[in-house]
Formats: structure tokens, sequence, C-alpha cells
């Protein structure tokens, strides 16, 4: 839908769903046993190799500009499978967002440029979180001419595999602004925590951060850590739509599916029209969940006035919707849908562990208030 | 201004009285000794979760992360220790003979600290209840006596209900399906007694228990006519486990396969057959059902209690974080917003409470605890020393007309109206308070945001473990089809159920 007659975003449909089909469908489950099973590094570095990490990014800063367009087809088309890879793609790119947004726009193209091996290029961020809603903050301060962090960070997404983080720190007293520093995760004063248990994208993990004259680099100018979250999350809401979208189509996939092979009282399950009621509402979602994602896609590539209004708009119903569609996903699968083997219960869990993204939910709705009124 | 037989032609008019609250008529009729105990009841289960529940739910979860084929013993032989496995088993056969609504309680409490710690213990009790519905006096007094020696061996003794099978879920929950269906479990009558092939999967705490109320067909094309109830004892030749379900949540718990190769189980371990039910007033397949439904009118208020244990934790959970958290300088339950939040959450928890302790009225003036709950029976229990109970009830209940004079009660007492406003209201219950359930879990995680999130904060285990509980028991559609039967069908002759 989103791609609409566009060539080019069609040809990256078809990859990615292709990808997503062959590479992440088969060892889902499997994948998802992480931290307890292996980590799924080769179909990491594959989804790099497709140059997926580089879809948004725009050409003159080394990536293949795809635009909103490309990243939400990609996305969607990913997460259909395992939300997880999703995640870690989702991360990555607001990383690389935030860093534009506060300026640091040389500093993505050298990392864009940088290295083969995906988990050196990777940047890791806090991306559940706003950080104007933290309590405490890190600290970052001028020592010998340069900047060293201390204090701690809960819960971030790729902290335990990525080369690099994106980690905001205040630079003066309480009440002042923050802004963002790029650390070297591997560097002297960074430590890392094992993988937060988590309840779901299990395979994008995250990790508590603490940080004793940690070595950083201040991305563009101090003090526009804020100005800089809300221009990368009024863009990310609609990536992590199409992700809640992409749960919401595979979830519904295989209910109909499993509705066609099942058999109670007689006859298929999908037969009883309750079943068909549920199905409907499935795809009343779906369908009006792909429409407005295109249409806020549209508006936001085109730059239509009130295009971050539509994109927060879309993503607070999508994400909703995808809690509400995912927890029949695995009623219409009844007991086999509780268990570990099927991927429904693991869309239920991603679904609504997406709705946590970019900051609290209700929040992320005032915000949508705040703005219109302002 | 009115005469007597136009209150009772208003009052029958729909909704009728009777079935619109069970509470009214049944308040007088309550011994008023239940409101201590529950209080006492209530008191030892937050005892239990102080000391035992919450240092180790989190843990219990994480193991079963890492290693899908742990079993709790360690969690059941403290629960045996501190006596839950006959606390709700009557005082006639050495148990401690609490009231069955309390255990709605006891759970409500053990469910708002962890769901699969409560189902370790409630789930048992589907077992029992499933035992005591067929009013097999002679068989209800052996398992009881186990469970008890099990208790005094600290060897724990659990007991399942094996209904469910690989091709049929709903349908055995519901006669008018199972004749549809594909049943596979056969139990053939075999000379001494019967021949079982087939398995049972998903069943709660197999691997954990010594007795399996197994549900089996004789015929498997008219199995709502000839179903077998058997008590199966793990260690039965022919009797084996399979495998061990690996859930997204109640992780604690197992669920496992039952697998039946010619295992022959004798006459004196069939509870309830065709045979047997010759001499009651319905058909056999009549008697069925109303077995299912005294069984499920009881475990589905008890769902409802899990899931009002559900709502609670989610609600507790939130309102400690927004009361300890900062968000963007402001403490978060000081914001208007999530004070309506946490409103509308304690309303959930309070409705669903609600919901399972109506169930229990209807329970107690039309259903399985009319009896035991009669103010007369319920004192004599209460106040008899056990040791006079033993001589003067218990050798009665060797004697083959005590199980005949049950279910000539049980059975041939109960009227249909009777049957349909237990059935209605705990199917009522069980998929208000577990949709209520739901949704305080998914208010919780958006309060909390990545807080939420975190396996170690506790709470997103409380989502993964309550979803469960609109599964089983009968999906939360199949309850919704049971009460369209039991509380809105009677009033629509024209209305016709499961015949699309
Ligand atoms: C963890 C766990 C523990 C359990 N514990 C036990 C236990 O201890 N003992 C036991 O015997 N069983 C147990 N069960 C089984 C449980 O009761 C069944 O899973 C439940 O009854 C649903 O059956 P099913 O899984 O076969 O789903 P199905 O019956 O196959 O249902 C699939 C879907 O079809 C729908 N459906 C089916 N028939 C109809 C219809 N006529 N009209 C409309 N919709 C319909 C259902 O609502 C559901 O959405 C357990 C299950 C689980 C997951």
């Amino acid at each position: 839908m989103i791609a609409g007659k566009d060539k080019e975003l069609k040809l990256l449909d078809k990859a990615s769903t292709e990808f997503a089909g062959k590479q992440l469908a088969p060892e889902r489950e499997a994948n998802d046993k992480y931290p307890f099973g292996p980590f799924f590094d080769t179909v990491l570095q594959k989804a790099h190799e497709l140059e997926f990490f580089h879809v948004m990014l725009p050409e003159d800063l080394g990536g293949i500009g795809h635009g909103m367009a490309g990243l939400c087809i990609v996305l969607s088309n990913i997460c259909r499978e395992d939300a997880s890879l999703g995640g870690i793609l989702f991360t990555h790119t607001a990383a690389c967002e935030l860093m534009i947004a506060a300026g640091g726009q040389d500093r993505v193209r050298t990392i864009a440029s940088e290295s083969d091996d995906i988990r050196k290029f990777l940047i890791a961020c806090p991306v559940f979180n706003n950080p104007s809603e933290i309590a405490h903050l890190a600290r970052a301060e001028l020592k010998d001419g340069k900047w060293v962090i201390n204090g701690s960070l809960e819960y971030v997404v790729l902290g335990g595999l990525a080369g690099h983080a994106l980690i905001p720190a205040k630079t003066g007293n309480n009440d002042a602004a923050y802004s963002w520093f790029l650390i070297d995760s591997a560097a002297d004063g960074v430590a890392l925590s094992e993988p937060v248990m988590s309840l779901g994208l299990h395979a994008c993990p995250a990790v508590d951060m603490t940080f004793h004259d940690a070595p950083a680099e201040l991305v563009g100018s101090e003090g526009t850590g804020e100005s800089a979250f809300f221009g990368m999350a009024a863009q990310m809401q609609l990536p992590v739509a199409a992700m809640s979208l992409g749960i919401m189509k595979g979830s519904f996939k295989e209910a109909l599916d499993y509705s066609k092979g099942r058999f109670q009282g007689g006859r298929r399950i999908l037969d009883w029209s309750e079943i068909r009621m549920m199905l409907a509402d499935m795809v009343v979602k779906i369908k009006t969940g792909d429409m407005i994602l295109s249409a806020a896609c549209r508006n936001a590539d085109e730059n239509t006035p009130g295009w971050q209004a539509n994109a927060a708009a879309a993503a607070v119903r999508i994400q909703a919707d995808a809690c509400d569609l995912t927890t029949d996903g695995i009623q219409i699968l009844g007991g086999i849908g509780y268990m570990k083997d099927y991927g429904q219960e693991k869309r239920f869990r991603d679904a609504k562990h997406l709705q946590a993204l970019l900051g609290l939910a209700p929040m992320k709705k005032l915000k949508l208030i705040e703005d219109m009124i302002r | 201004m009115i005469s007597r037989s136009e209150v009772k032609h208003f009052a029958n008019q729909s909704p009728r009285f009777d079935d619109m609250i069970c509470s009214l008529p049944a308040g007088p009729k309550t011994p008023g000794l239940m409101v201590g105990e529950t209080r006492k009841v209530m008191a030892i289960a937050r005892k239990f979760n102080e000391e035992v529940v919450r240092p180790y739910a989190l843990e219990l979860d994480r193991t079963l992360h890492e290693n899908p084929d742990f079993l709790p013993w360690d969690f059941v032989e403290k629960a045996n220790e501190w006596g839950f496995y006959t606390m709700w088993i009557p005082k006639i056969f050495g148990g401690k003979g609490y009231s069955m609504p309390t255990m709605c309680y006891f759970v409500e409490e053990i469910g708002s600290a962890c769901l699969a710690m409560a189902n370790l213990i409630g789930v048992h009790y589907l077992g029992v209840s499933t035992l005591n519905a067929t009013w097999n006096m002679r068989l209800i007094s052996r398992l009881c006596r186990d469970i008890v020696a099990g208790e005094k061996n600290h060897t724990p003794c659990l007991v399942t209900l094996a209904i469910t099978e690989p091709g049929a879920g709903t349908d055995v929950e519901e006669i008018d399906l199972v004749d549809k269906g594909s049943v596979t479990c056969q139990a053939q009558k075999v000379d001494g007694g019967y021949k079982i092939n087939g398995s049972k999967i998903f069943i709660s705490n197999g691997h954990l228990s010594t007795w399996h109320m197994v549900i089996a067909y004789a015929d498997l094309d008219k199995p709502s006519e000839s179903t077998v109830a058997l008590a199966v004892k793990t260690g039965t030749p022919g009797f084996s486990f399979g495998r061990k379900e690996n859930k997204m949540g109640q992780k604690g718990c197992p669920a496992s396969e039952l697998v039946f190769k010619d295992c022959f189980v004798p006459d004196d371990l069939v509870c309830m057959d065709p045979a047997q039910l010759a001499k009651n007033k319905r058909p056999v397949r009549e008697i069925n059902m109303q077995m299912i439904d005294y069984v499920v009118s009881a475990t589905r208020a008890g769902v409802g209690a899990f899931a009002t244990g559900a709502a609670r934790g989610a609600y507790e959970a939130a309102v400690k974080f927004a009361s300890e958290t900062h968000v963007a300088g402001k403490l978060l339950i000081n914001y208007e917003w999530a004070q309506c939040m946490l409103a509308e959450m304690y309303k959930n928890v309070a409705l669903s409470r609600l919901s399972y302790v109506e169930t229990n009225y209807a329970n107690g003036i039309y259903g399985f605890f009319r009896e035991i709950q009669k103010k007369p029976m319920y004192y004599y229990y209460k106040m008899m020393p056990v040791k006079w109970l033993e001589k003067m009830v218990s050798s009665m209940t060797e004697k083959a007309w005590a199980t005949t004079w049950f279910r000539k009660t049980q059975f041939d007492g109960q009227t249909d109206e009777e049957i349909c406003r237990t059935s209605g209201w705990a199917s009522l219950c069980k998929f208000a308070a577990t949709d209520y359930g739901i949704k305080n879990c998914h208010m919780a995680l958006e309060l909390m945001g990545q807080a939420g999130l975190r396996h170690d904060r506790g709470t997103e285990k409380i989502l993964r473990d309550a979803k469960l509980l609109q599964i089983y028991e009968g999906t939360n559609q199949l309850n919704r089809l049971n009460l369209f039967k039991c509380l809105v069908a009677p009033e629509h002759p024209q209305a016709v159920v499961f015949e699309e």
C-alpha cells in the first residue's frame, strides 16, 4: 500500500518481504530464545548487506535515500515475521535521525561508511525513553578539554551489541537542558549490565549502562538534546506504526490460516460466525492502519503542513490496535496460541513492547494536543 | 398496591429477579462465621505471599525461561507444608474443611503476587471439584484421604482434570458440540474395568500430580451419552506423560500431555459412567452436562478470582510506580490523567471481584455449595471435632447408598433454571473478570513505559500470565455463548445455540 506506484519502493517491498519470509520466519521461535539461546548474527549481517540499515538515510550521508516510505515498508515486512530485527533497525535509524537533528550529520556520514561489521556499525540508543521524562539523567563535564560522562542510564537498546551508543546527558545543574553524546561502548569507564530480560523483542536486547568518567563525544551543540529528540520522535512515530502494522498482518495471517484447518463442533472454526467476526475486526484494523499510515508517510515525505500531528495520531491508533488485534490473534488459536512454538504469543508481546517506544504512551498523546494548542 | 400473584408475575418477567441478583436472597442464608473464615483465609494467603510467593515468583519465571523443562517441586512442597492442598478438602475426609467460596479470595491474593503459583495450588481443586461433581462418595473419600496422607508424609498428592484433547478443546466443554467434534480418547469397557487409549493435552499440573480425573468416552461417535470419568494414578501401567508445553506465561505451572496406551482402570476407580446413572431422573447426556456445569460454575468463579488477582497485581504495580516516579519533573501520581487511569484500574479490580462473589452466592443457593452452606450443615461440620465426624459420617461414605443419595439430591434435586443460573453467572464472571485482568495489565504497562517492560519489575509477567485466563476453562468466546445459552436463550424459544 505505501509503495504505491513507485518502482523503487516496490522493489524494496519485494526484497524485504522475501528476506523476512526466508531468513526470519523459519527461525523466529529459536531466535526469540535470546539471551538464553544464540544471537542471530548471520541474519543481522544479511540485513546489513541488503542495505536495510541505509534505507532512510539521505544519499549525501551515505544512505540510499528511500525516505520515510522506504523505511516503513521494510519495517512492516520484517515485523510481520519477527519484530526483533525491526527493533534493531528502528533503534539504529532513530539514533542516526537524532544525530542529524542535533547537528551531527558529519558523524553519521562517517559511521554509515565506516564498517562492514554490523555490530561495530550499529548505534545503541535508549529509544524507549523520552529523556525529558526521566528524573535523573547522567551528567557530562569537560575534563582537560574532553567530555566525560558519569551516572547511569536504563534500558539502552542494543547497548550490549553496538559499537557506539548515543546517550543523553546534562551538562549543567539539574534544570539544565540536556545534550546527546556518542560513546564507544567498549571504552574504559563504560559498564554494561547483562541483557535486560523483557516482555518482547528478545533478540533486540537492551542493557543498563553505568558511566565513570566515560569518554564521550558531544553530538551537535550543547543543550539541544530536547529539540533533537522531538525532531526525531516526530518522524519516527511512523516507523513505529509501520512495525505495529506488520505485526498485525502477521498475526492475522496466522489466525486466518489456522481457522481454515482447525475443526471444532464438526466444522472449520472459520465457519463459526463469531470467529469470522473476530477476523473481520482484524481486517478493519489492518486496512485502516494501512490507509492512515500510507497517508501519513506521504504527508511526511512531502512535508505537508501538520504532518507531525498526523504521524503521531497514526502511531497512537495503530499501536493500540496492534495490542487488541494480537490478543485476538492468540485467542483464535485457542490453547495453541499461548505456546512458544507458534508466532502468535510473540506478536502479542512484541506489539505491547513497541507501544512503549519513544516515551510513555499517555505522555505521547498529551504531546499531540499540546502541539496543537500551542 | 400490588397483589402477591402480581409480584410473582412481574418478578418473573425478563430479566427474572432470581437471575438478576443472587447475593440478596443468599445473604440471610449465609452462615455468619464465613466472614471470619474468609478474613482468616485471606490473611493466610497474604502471609504466604510475603514469605514464599513474592521472594520466589520472578526467579521461578526466569528459571523456566532458561530451562522450560524445570518442574517446581520446591514450591509444591512448600504449599503442601503450609497445608494448602487439603484446605478445601472436607473435614470428614481429614481435610481442613474451609468453605469453598473462601478459595476465591485466597487465589485472588496469591494471584495478585504470582498467577503461576496461584495455579499450582488452585488447579488441584479443579481436579478435586471434578471428582466431587461425580458425587461418587467412595472415591471422593479415597482420593481425599490420599491427599491428606500426602500432606502428612510430605509427599504432595495433587489432582488434575484431564478433559482437553488434541482435536477437541471447546467441544469437550459443551454437550451440544462434543458429538459433532472429533474426540479420540476412548474408554473401552472390558472385564473388571475400562481400557483407555488416546491422549489429553494442556493438563495443568500434570507432571506434578498423583491423581488424574480423566474424562474419556466409551463410544467415540456418541461421546455425550458415553462419558466416563476415571481416576487414574500416576504410575499406572499404560499411562505416561508426554510433552510439557513451553508457554508464554504462567511458566511455573506445567501444562502436560497425558498419554494412554491400553491403560487398564479397574471398576473401583471409575468415578462415573452411564451405567451408574441409570436410576437418575435426567437422561445420561444431560447429567454429563450438569456434571460439567457443577465443576465450571465453581471453577470459572475461581478463574475470575485469578483474574481479579491479575488485575490487582497490575494495579498495585502501577500505583507503586506512579507514586515513586517523577515524569517530566512531577510525580506521576499527581497527574490528573494518571489518577483517572488508576481509578479505572481500581474499578476493574472491584468489579471482577464482585463478579466472582456473586457467582459464588449463586453456587451457594442453587449449585455446588448448596448443601454444605446450609447453616445447620455448616455449623455441624465446623463445630464437630474431626474424630466424631470420622466416626459418624466417614463409614457412611463407603456405602453405595451414599453415592445414590448424593446423586439423587444433587443431580435430580437441581432444577434446569438453577443449572442455568449458576452456569450463566460463572461464564459472565469468567469472561468479564479475565477481560478486566488483561485491560489492567495493558493500562499498567502504558503507565510505566520502559520500566514495565522489564522482567525485573514484574509487571510484564502479569500480562503474559493473565492472557491464559481468557483461554482455559473454555475460551471467553465459548463462555459468552454459554451465557447466552443459559441466561438469554431460555427467554427466547426461537433461539438456537451452537447450530448456525
Ligand atoms: C496453559 C493451559 C492450561 C490448560 N489446563 C487444562 C487442564 O488442566 N485441563 C484440561 O482439560 N484442559 C486444560 N486446558 C485446555 C483449555 O481448556 C483449552 O485450551 C480451551 O478449552 C480451548 O480449547 P482449544 O485450545 O482446543 O481451542 P479450540 O477449541 O480449538 O478453539 C480455537 C478457537 O475457536 C473458537 N471456537 C471453537 N469452537 C467454537 C464455536 N463453536 N463457536 C465459536 N468459536 C469457536 C474458540 O473460541 C477459539 O477462539 C489448558 C490450556 C492451556 C493453554
